[in-house]
């Protein structure tokens, strides 16, 4: 379904991504691992067109999008969930309003409709009680529960693109968006998770890539990502063994 | 040598985008979906919120304009013509032009500010995601609402200035109230309304543009929104003053007056 064949990106003269192909499928539970400033998020926002890529293409099933327009994008967009990190509510709207946002735009749902989806979408997260708070008013958790019910109001993605889902949050809450995650994931939809907490994407994904210097490093699953012996991926490791053991 | 082409190329391009931004965020008006909600929202930023600011400077503007004209013209004997020098000096330049600054200085910067924490949020990605274009949805009623609430702030603090300099010429340097509203009345001709009237359009149209396009292409965190706020402020004074000398220009040779 995605497909990178040979994408070069750079922000200015940094360059972010160098002449990287790989393909996921839809049903696939993917994490890109990598350290900060390595292009993770660069390769989300290249697949859903937010950005275009120096060169190389970028293929949504079979159809190249590094040449479409925005309008032509829309049609590209809602075939994917997007949720950013730290969630992206719009901070001026209300938990509801965030929520009736993709619903106002995508349905031709009445006021009574939109009120009993959004009711129903937190209640599945537990957030019902919040309909009426300001974002600013929520815990880091609670954003990205409310971005992820977002992301899937008005339709039924294919594919959800997680940023940095668990960053920044305690273990508490980290382990209810991974329940969430894997929970939506079951009921159909493949995913790919960019983060650098090997420890959720141990928990997440199925197959693991790892960016290092703009190209991937590695690309297996954990058994093969466990027992490599690059010494990025070794200092990653490293991580689970101290969350394991303490 | 490569570090002048790259900045003269950068600096092309981004003309190109503020040419683009400028441009597609009025034709917004035409095309839809129209977010009506979004623009008397930001009507209501923009009017009501300046409201108050407007009117006491426009009060202080006046009453000194008043006080200097009233001090130097009765020197030369020539006190009754306070109301007429000060009424074309606030209709046609003052007004528009501090009315402007004003503006820029709150409104504009509160756009700046507003869109480049919405770009560095990841808001304005969102919006694109869910297919929502931000031309439309967060420029074009910016651009409205400053096209709509400048003129109209301006007629205002025009009025205010106009009874500031009054009190000053009535009762500080006791002018015959009815002779000075009657040099206004008389300086209340279509060519001085007119070009008193064509600037807040100009110069609310640059100011929303500017402070859209500068919000819009934030970058680098905290430092990035402070460095977008006052270049927002900067470049917009800049683009008043500039475009108040054209205007004030062309508007002279268009309606006739002799320089």
């Amino acid at each position: 379904m995605i497909e990178f064949d040979r994408v070069s990106f750079s922000y200015g003269n940094r360059f972010v991504l160098n002449d990287l192909s790989f393909a996921v499928h839809e049903d696939e539970r993917v994490a890109i691992l990598g350290g900060s400033g390595d292009g993770k998020t660069t390769i989300l926002k290249l697949i859903i067109g937010l950005l275009r890529p120096d060169s190389g293409k970028v293929l949504i099933d079979g159809e190249d999008i590094t040449e479409k327009t925005e309008d032509e994008l829309r049609d590209i967009r809602i075939k994917f969930s997007m949720v950013f990190q730290d969630g992206a509510l719009f901070d001026s709207l209300s938990v509801k309003e965030n929520v009736a946002f993709p619903l106002r735009e995508y349905t031709g749902m009445s006021e009574e409709e939109i009120d009993q989806k959004v009711r129903e979408l937190l209640r599945r997260v537990g957030l019902e009680e919040a309909i009426g708070h300001m974002p600013e008013e929520l815990s880091g958790g609670m954003h990205r529960r409310v971005a992820i019910m977002r992301s899937m109001a008005a339709f039924q993605p294919k594919m959800f693109l997680y940023d940095e889902a668990t960053t920044g949050l305690d273990p508490v809450s980290a382990d209810v968006i991974c329940k969430l995650i894997l929970d939506i994931s079951e009921q159909g939809g493949g995913f790919i998770i960019v983060t650098h907490k090997i420890f959720d994407a141990f928990r997440l994904a199925n197959r693991f890539m790892f960016l290092k210097g703009g190209r991937i490093i590695f690309d297996g699953d954990r058994e093969t990502l466990l027992g490599s012996t690059i010494p990025e991926i070794r200092i990653f490791l490293g991580e689970l063994s101290i969350n394991c053991n303490g | 040598m490569q570090t002048l082409e790259k900045k003269i190329i950068e600096f092309v391009s981004d003309l190109q985008d503020f040419y683009l931004l400028s441009f597609h965020g009025l034709m917004g008006v035409v095309r839809r979906p129209f977010y009506f909600k979004d623009m008397i929202e930001q009507m209501d930023y923009a009017g009501s919120g300046s409201f108050f600011i407007i009117l006491l400077i426009s009060l202080f503007i006046g009453m000194a304009l008043s006080l200097q004209l009233s001090a130097e013209l009765s020197r030369l004997g020539m006190k009754m013509y306070t109301g007429k020098i000060v009424g074309i000096s606030i209709i046609r330049e003052i007004g528009p032009v501090l009315t402007a600054m004003v503006f820029a200085g709150r409104v504009g910067s509160g756009i700046a500010s507003e869109l480049g924490s919405m770009v560095l949020g990841h808001q304005v990605d969102t919006f694109r995601v869910f297919g929502v274009d931000p031309m439309k949805k967060l420029v074009t009623p910016r651009i409205l609402s400053a096209l709509i609430m400048l003129p109209v702030l301006t007629i205002i603090g025009d009025c205010v200035s106009l009874f500031g300099a009054y009190y000053i010429a009535v009762f500080v340097s006791h002018q015959s109230g009815t002779f000075f509203w009657s040099s206004i009345r008389d300086i209340m001709i279509y060519e001085n309304v007119l070009a008193g009237s064509i600037k807040p359009f100009i110069f609310g149209y640059l100011i929303a543009c500017i402070s859209c396009y500068m919000g819009l292409s934030t970058k680098g965190g905290a430092i990035g929104l402070r460095r977008t706020t006052t270049r927002a402020v900067v470049a917009s004074f800049i683009a008043i003053i500039v475009a108040d000398f054209i205007l004030t220009r062309v508007l002279l040779y268009v309606l006739g007056f002799s320089v």
